[in-house]
């Protein structure tokens, strides 16, 4: 049986108002920081991933510029998606005087965990301009039904 | 440049990483989601612009995650006189887009030679 990872929303949590005001205090300071590293406290390189969930599917949008397809490992184990990978840089040897670098290098990973049961076999995934997008649709049992109400 | 830029979208500045080498200066911006239509670079006045819209994911749906920031990216480069403005060529791959631009000539050190008398 596979753990609940979401909690109903609908329930106070007292942890939420400091977590609020954490990512209220890393957007102030996230304006014009570059993208992939995620607040002050912070240190370690995480891509951006936006996470939308529509009726019949989730899509997971990952940007990851500069990488290629096989340096990327994208694995699915009971509903926790797993993007994980390395980004290669040309040995720094080989490049000439820097005046400035703000991109990254090294290996990243980001773990999701998705609410609803994802059917495994019609998961399709596409990296396109730096930009990794995954659709999981969702299984049948988990797609919102309206249900009859008989009135007797 | 910048005025023809709509309001409507928010802009920033992408990753940069500017290097020399070869004789040679590099521009490596991070751009993920722009493609070649959509990027727009021109040069006036010895200022390089760089404009590059993202296209926007259409899904509809709730948010269960929003990291990715909206907007487009737009850079300004002030170019000084040793940049040879003929040679400059630009290339985007997987997100990255690549500025070679040659450095004039006769601002590359040389070698002067000492005559002696």
């Amino acid at each position: 049986m596979a753990l609940i990872k979401w909690k109903n929303k609908d329930l106070y949590d007292p942890w939420d108002d400091f977590r609020n005001l954490q990512n209220e205090i890393n957007d102030l300071f996230n304006t014009d920081r570059s993208q992939g590293y995620t607040g002050l406290f912070d240190r370690n390189f995480s891509p951006a991933i936006d996470v939308i969930e529509s009726e019949n599917d989730y899509s997971v949008v990952c940007e990851l510029p500069g990488i290629e397809k096989k340096d990327i490992d994208l694995t699915l184990a009971s509903n926790v998606l797993t993007i994980k990978g390395s980004k290669k840089d040309d040995s720094e040897e080989k490049k000439g005087k820097y005046f400035k670098k703000e991109t990254w290098t090294g290996s990243f990973q980001r773990t999701l965990p998705l609410p609803a049961a994802v059917n495994a076999d019609m998961i399709s995934a596409d990296l396109k301009d730096g930009v990794l997008t995954v659709r999981l649709p969702k299984k049948e049992e988990a797609k919102p039904r309206s249900i009859d109400v008989k009135i007797k | 440049m910048k005025a023809e830029i709509s309001e409507n979208r928010k802009h920033f500045k992408a990753c940069c990483n500017i290097f020399e080498k070869n004789g040679q200066v590099y521009l490596e911006l991070e751009m993920p989601g722009v493609s070649k239509e959509n990027l727009e670079m021109k040069i006036e006045n010895d200022i390089l612009y760089i404009h590059g819209k993202k296209t926007v994911n259409t899904d509809k749906g709730r948010f269960l995650l929003k990291e990715v920031r909206e907007g487009d990216f737009y850079h300004e480069f002030t170019l000084d006189n040793t940049i040879d403005r003929n040679k400059i060529e630009a290339t985007l791959s997987k997100g990255v887009a690549t500025i070679v631009m040659g450095i004039k000539e006769s601002e590359k050190p040389r070698k002067i030679e000492i005559n002696s008398k």
